[in-house]
């Protein structure tokens, strides 16, 4: 009889270890913020307050090699359980069978009719499952120097023709050191450089990246880049290495008058300009307007142990009032309705220039080759075009075989 | 009754003895090497086979159930490839300036330290410097040297009046290379001071002082003693130092990222780029094992020159 005790005591003891157990999991989440800081604290926190028995550990992987670890990390079976996805990289993970669809989720949850319209449409995959949760959007745009621009007299450029002219009429010697103190903009050559490179590219009429990317239309974007560099030197020298950080570090200590970026960095603009600082739309190029929409959503992966728990903590990011907490973090816009009624986070000139540029914005092509035009493609071949390794031509057929035309 | 209770000390007789011990000492080197050998197996040999099995298979990553064998075709690939060749230019000249200046300013510099003078030990210590920073904190250090608009380099050979127009050292391809190059031997060369510091201890004094009676010169001394004196060291170290440079790429990673387009490649770092960025690692591997291969053929011919050299 004791025996049987004993037995049914330990039984009793291993159930009840099991059920804490399967009580308590924990949620690996990788992201990628540009500020240093670990904002996800206090986002962790409140939501393991609601959520007892879910620990989230979030980790702030580094956004140039951000890509390189997701796929290393899935293919070496090491992958978080959730991530901060892009579009680019959707095609990709859904052939290396990385992602969970989230469909049936989606649409089980309160929060989704909150979502800003057609935001679900855009990040659904070419299969017609939807992976991705939005968490966030930008749309790129211009930044520049009204001091500076009022100083020459000058007009927010509305054609390439005229970006041409006042870039020139910005890069001065301002000290008369005969060195140049002032570029008139702030090109990103390094990885990343595709959206700036694209503004004055991809509107042009017949320019796609996909089937029409050798004409000449293709040819006169890409040579008008180069000439920005090579013929008027209205970019920094070191442009065609320089990243995220020394094109918005240049335009912010003065080095630069005009930059592309997004609402993502107004902020530590006004920062450090306060009202020397304003934004416009991208110019129109060859007939047409072109800037990048910059989508970044979740995602729960396939490898995920716990699937709920992963969801939970995605879908809560993107709930009403999180969302806005996030996107304080991150700078850029929230996707919920509520959140963006109002929306006080940012200036109202950058708000502005978000929206007016919002119907010409686009996704990269939604194939599994844009993850290598980002990464290597663009980069190389951007960089050997601007030191006269290859001609633009050259550059654009390099595009085209990726793409695959 | 068993044989052993027959012998009440349960001693092996002398013949059996001598073969336990024969077996034991026969034994005893593979049971203790074992462990570390089992462990270099697992660790640097299984994924050398690994590799080489993946250079012949068609393998990109995001296509995971995909792997098809298609022979040399990856090595014949790679040997038309532009990039391939440009990496190795990039690579024979990375080696070929690296080492030599390392290894002048190493011994100029253990040969300095060698002397008698005030502070000498907290010199060496200081020298240690560079070798003991991490590759990453010292790329990032030298970015902001070349730096265009703040870089120190610059703003020197401006007031100098060197250059008239500050350079983007980084971002011009003629330039990249051998400013990366000038990084890594600023933070090399302590390793053949070091190195050869220690081998110029061990040459007896009175070498010097035999050689001074007859009159030798300061050049002949060193020339006839003090090189002799330290070949074995040297030729270990140009080795370790050729191996350890030639497959170095965090550096460039950092500094350059291998760019401006292709002008700071080496093949570590394309095979890396293919590999990791890509995700082709049938390709990547290829470069790799081409690379290996194209090494141990300079260590062997260094090592077979070198020997004779140095008998």
């Amino acid at each position: 009889m004791t025996i049987y005790k004993t037995l049914g005591l330990a039984c009793s003891a291993l159930a009840f270890s099991a059920a804490i157990a399967s009580a308590d999991s924990t949620v690996r989440f990788w992201y990628h913020f540009d500020n240093a800081d670990n904002p996800m604290d206090e986002l962790v926190a409140n939501f393991e307050a609601a959520n007892p028995g879910i620990t989230v550990e979030a980790e702030n992987i580094p956004w140039n090699s951000y890509y390189d670890n997701l796929y290393t990390a899935v293919i070496g079976g090491n992958a978080p359980d959730a991530a901060m996805v892009k579009m680019f990289a959707q095609p990709r993970l859904i052939g290396m069978g990385a992602l969970e669809p989230i469909g049936e989720r989606i649409d089980a949850w309160d929060g989704k009719a909150d979502l800003l319209d057609n935001l679900l449409d855009l990040t659904k995959a070419e299969d017609g499952k939807s992976y991705y949760l939005p968490v966030q959007y930008v749309v790129l745009y211009l930044y520049y120097r009204p001091d500076m621009f009022a100083e020459l007299g000058l007009d927010v450029p509305a054609t390439c023709e005229d970006f041409r002219n006042v870039a020139q009429q910005l890069t001065r010697d301002t000290d008369g050191d005969g060195q140049t103190d002032i570029y008139g903009f702030g090109f990103r050559g390094g990885k990343g450089g595709h959206d700036h490179w694209g503004s004055f590219t991809l509107g042009r009429e017949g320019v796609n990246l996909v089937g029409g990317m050798e004409n000449d239309s293709a040819a006169e974007g890409t040579q008008f880049v180069v000439d920005l560099f090579q013929e008027d030197k209205v970019f920094p020298p070191s442009a065609p290495n320089d990243g995220f950080q020394e094109t918005i570090g240049g335009f912010k200590a003065g080095k630069t008058a005009m930059t592309i970026h997004h609402i993502g960095s107004a902020n530590g603009m006004v920062e450090a300009l306060g009202d020397n600082v304003d934004a416009a739309p991208v110019p129109s190029c060859g007939g047409g307007q072109w800037t990048a929409y910059g989508d970044e959503s979740t995602a729960v992966l396939s490898s995920a142990e716990d699937k709920d728990a992963a969801w939970k903590w995605i879908s809560f990011l993107s709930e009403s009032g999180n969302n806005a907490k996030f996107n304080e973090a991150t700078g850029q816009l929230p996707v919920t309705k509520s959140d963006s009624d109002g929306w006080t986070l940012h200036p109202k000139r950058f708000v502005d220039a978000t929206v007016n540029s919002l119907p010409f914005a686009h996704l990269l092509p939604n194939t599994p080759e844009t993850s290598d035009f980002v990464n290597t493609v663009w980069p190389v071949s951007m960089q050997r075009a601007l030191t006269g390794d290859i001609t633009a031509e050259e550059m654009n057929a390099e595009i085209a075989k990726l793409f695959g035309n | 009754m068993p044989a052993q209770d027959r012998n009440p000390t349960n001693r092996p007789g002398p013949k059996e003895g001598l073969t336990g011990t024969r077996l034991g000492r026969s034994v005893l080197p593979y049971a203790m090497l074992s462990p570390a050998v089992i462990v270099t197996l697992a660790i640097v040999f299984l994924p050398m086979l690994q590799t080489a099995w993946m250079s012949l298979h068609d393998y990109v990553l995001f296509r995971p159930n995909d792997f098809t064998f298609v022979g040399l075709d990856n090595f014949i690939a790679a040997l038309q490839d532009e990039v391939f060749w440009i990496s190795l230019k990039h690579t024979v000249i990375w080696i070929g300036v690296t080492i030599p200046a390392q290894l002048l300013l190493g011994l100029v510099t253990a040969l300095l330290l060698n002397q008698n003078f005030p502070w000498r030990p907290v010199a060496r210590a200081l020298i240690i410097i560079p070798w003991a920073l991490p590759s990453v904190v010292i790329a990032l250090m030298w970015v902001w040297i070349y730096d265009s608009n703040y870089g120190v380099m610059n703003d020197f050979m401006l007031r100098l009046g060197l250059i008239e127009q500050a350079m983007p050292w980084l971002a011009n391809p003629k330039t990249a290379l051998g400013a990366i190059i000038l990084t890594l031997t600023w933070q090399g060369f302590p390793f053949f001071a070091v190195m050869i510091l220690a081998g110029l201890q061990s040459i007896p004094r009175s070498y010097y002082e035999a050689a001074s009676i007859d009159g030798a010169s300061t050049w002949r001394q060193f020339w006839h003693i003090t090189l002799p004196g330290i070949s074995g060291v040297l030729v270990t170290s140009v080795l370790l130092r050729t191996i350890w440079v030639a497959n170095s790429f965090d550096v460039i990673f950092v500094m350059t990222g291998g760019g401006p387009g292709y002008s700071t490649y080496t093949l570590p770092l394309y095979a890396f780029v293919k590999a990791r960025t890509n995700l082709d690692f049938g390709y990547g591997s290829a470069l790799a094992v081409l690379f290996t291969i194209l090494l141990m053929g300079v260590v062997m011919v260094y090592l077979r020159r070198t020997g004779k050299a140095v008998q």
